[in-house]
């Protein structure tokens, strides 16, 4: 497969600490790619490296097929990004923070209008931006990001600092660049739920690990129903179901069914009963994307 | 590379320290009209006002408010982010650190023009009827800015180098003080980076070649410090993470 973003033995240290270990990313062309990771997993210090702030103590970043190393002005003709807090010069106004960049980048004058647009800044276009607020600082962010049309979008905690409607506007504007542009986006987040809607790929980090690396469907079957159920006696019960061909787990006060549809969870119970166990409980637990997300990255931590 | 420089100057202009520039003249004025002078006969008048108005023009005033310079060229890049927003674009920072260096000099020069005016203008007020010696002016005002590239290249690393505006106006200061007694060694004098720009400025020094202070010591002072700083900058600005 073709990667957009292909990082190999990806290593940074700061002293003896890694902040990033040996991280192999991958994102295909015109995914939306979500970086999750609770505080201090490594994400920024993974996207610094991705756009060449940043030496990698080892290992190699590639975008579009290229190398980092070698290749960097030609890659980053391509690239838009934002990278923690939103950069921007504090004496300019949103236009003239955007003319800044679009000197260096050689686009049209009038790409300054179509994304203060998009992002919906051309009311305060002429305003200095020391006086906007967090929000509207990201937004311009994100307009930087977008002036030259890359083909891939870099996105670190873009959601930041806006209000509810800003965070739906922003998902809106990401969800339609593969589609209109072609673009490939990475978008980083600590909370699984403010990407889960327009993420297609999943990338999780934990301590500078790569813990989880897939689609969102495959994460979603994660987190499917599962059927609890209480016996008499849980171990008797769970035997004779693995005997029986049925798919169960042992747990500590009962039998988890690893059950499809309900026609399977009528037919396992049916034969327990059959069996003569006495049934105390069935119940649904479902587990949540996030809840999925906070495990995976605590069961990371404690071992 | 021209529109990185091109991007450098929209960003400079807009932050409204060019007025800065008006500060040189107006130093100048005062210097010029603060002291007396009494006209010795046999003597141009003129070379007696250059004599005392270079004087603390070059050896305060110019090392500093060039680092005063470097600083602002590289605080709007501190303040908010703005070197990873300018890392982040299709641009090598080699082209990034040229380009900034190539404004400070050119302002420099534009500040020294201004300084000339200041010259003539106080030999008017004071109704100095002698000519106005061109060459030896030029001489002063073209070798004081020779004079300051390498402090230039030196500011601007230290400028890249720390977050904070004051520390490297607090370097410059230090290095800029001693200039006074140090200019008056006879054996070091002529070694010290900052005194450069008032030897070059003093239009008693030697007048044998183009500027008041020998070619040997151009090159190896002025061109030898030039590069030490400036390729320690480079290469620094380089290497640094952002
Ligand atoms: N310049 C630096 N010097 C030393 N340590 C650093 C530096 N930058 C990052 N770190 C360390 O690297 C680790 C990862 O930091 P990073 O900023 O990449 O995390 P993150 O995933 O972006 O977190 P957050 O969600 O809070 O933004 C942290 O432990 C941090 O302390
Ligand atoms: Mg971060």
């Amino acid at each position: 497969m073709e990667y957009i973003v292909e990082t190999k033995h990806l290593t940074k240290s700061f002293g003896k600490e890694k902040a990033v270990s040996n991280l192999e990313m991958k994102i295909p062309k015109g995914e939306i790619y979500g970086f999750l990771g609770p505080n201090g997993a490594g994400k920024t210090t993974t996207i610094r490296m991705l756009l060449g702030l940043m030496r990698p103590t080892s290992g190699s970043v590639q975008l579009f097929g290229k190398d980092m190393k070698n290749s960097r002005i030609e890659i980053l003709k391509n690239v838009g990004s934002l990278v923690e807090n939103p950069s921007y010069y504090p004496h300019l106004t949103a236009r003239e923070n955007l003319e800044a960049s679009r000197k260096i980048l050689n686009v049209p004058k009038k790409r300054i209008d179509e994304v203060l647009k998009q992002v919906r800044l051309h009311g305060v276009a002429n305003k200095k931006v020391k006086g906007f607020s967090l929000g509207m600082k990201q937004r311009l962010g994100i307009a930087a990001a977008m002036l030259h049309q890359p083909e891939l979008l870099i996105l670190d905690e873009p959601t930041n600092g806006l209000d509810p409607s800003g965070i739906i506007e922003m998902r809106q504007l990401i969800q339609s660049l593969p589609e209109e542009y072609g673009m490939t986006v990475l978008i980083s987040s600590h909370l699984l739920s403010e990407i889960d809607q327009m993420a297609t790929r999943v990338g999780v980090v934990s301590k500078g690990k790569m813990i989880f690396q897939d689609s969102i469907e495959t994460m979603r079957k994660f987190a499917q129903a599962s059927i609890q159920v209480r016996v008499n006696d849980n171990e008797a019960a769970w035997r004779s179901l693995l005997a029986n061909g049925q798919k169960a787990d042992i747990g500590e006060e009962s039998v988890t069914l690893q059950a499809e549809d309900d026609e399977q969870v009528a037919g396992s119970i049916q034969y327990l009963v059959q069996q003569g166990f006495s049934i105390y409980r069935v119940q649904e637990e479902k587990r949540s994307l996030e809840n999925i997300f906070l495990e995976m990255t605590r069961e990371e931590q404690a071992g | 590379m021209f529109s990185v420089i091109n991007s450098e100057w929209f960003k400079l202009r807009k932050s409204k320290v060019l007025f800065l520039l008006l500060v040189a003249p107006l130093v100048g004025l005062f210097i010029g009209l603060a002291n007396s002078f009494i006209e010795i006969e046999g003597i141009n008048a003129w070379y007696e006002k250059l004599i005392m108005m270079n004087f603390t023009y070059a050896t305060l005033f110019l090392p500093l408010i060039s680092g005063v310079f470097a600083g602002v060229i590289c605080r709007y890049e501190h303040q908010e982010g703005g070197w990873k927003q300018l890392l982040a674009l299709p641009v090598t920072r080699g082209k990034v650190f040229l380009s900034k260096y190539l404004v400070l000099i050119l302002l420099m020069l534009a500040m020294q023009l201004m300084y000339l005016v200041s010259i003539y203008l106080v030999g008017m007020i004071e109704g100095i009827t002698d000519p106005f010696p061109m060459d030896i002016v030029w001489k002063s005002i073209l070798g004081g800015w020779v004079a300051t590239l390498p402090l230039i290249a030196l500011q601007l690393w230290v400028s890249i180098a720390f977050k904070s505006f004051a520390a490297p106006f607090a370097i410059n200061v230090i290095f800029t003080l001693p200039t006074i007694l140090v200019i008056n060694s006879e054996r070091f004098g002529p070694y010290y980076p900052w005194g450069q720009p008032f030897l070059m400025m003093n239009i008693s020094g030697s007048t044998e070649d183009v500027f008041f202070v020998p070619w040997d010591q151009i090159l190896m002072v002025i061109g030898g410090s030039f590069l030490l700083f400036f390729i320690g900058g480079y290469l620094y600005f380089q290497r640094k993470a952002v």
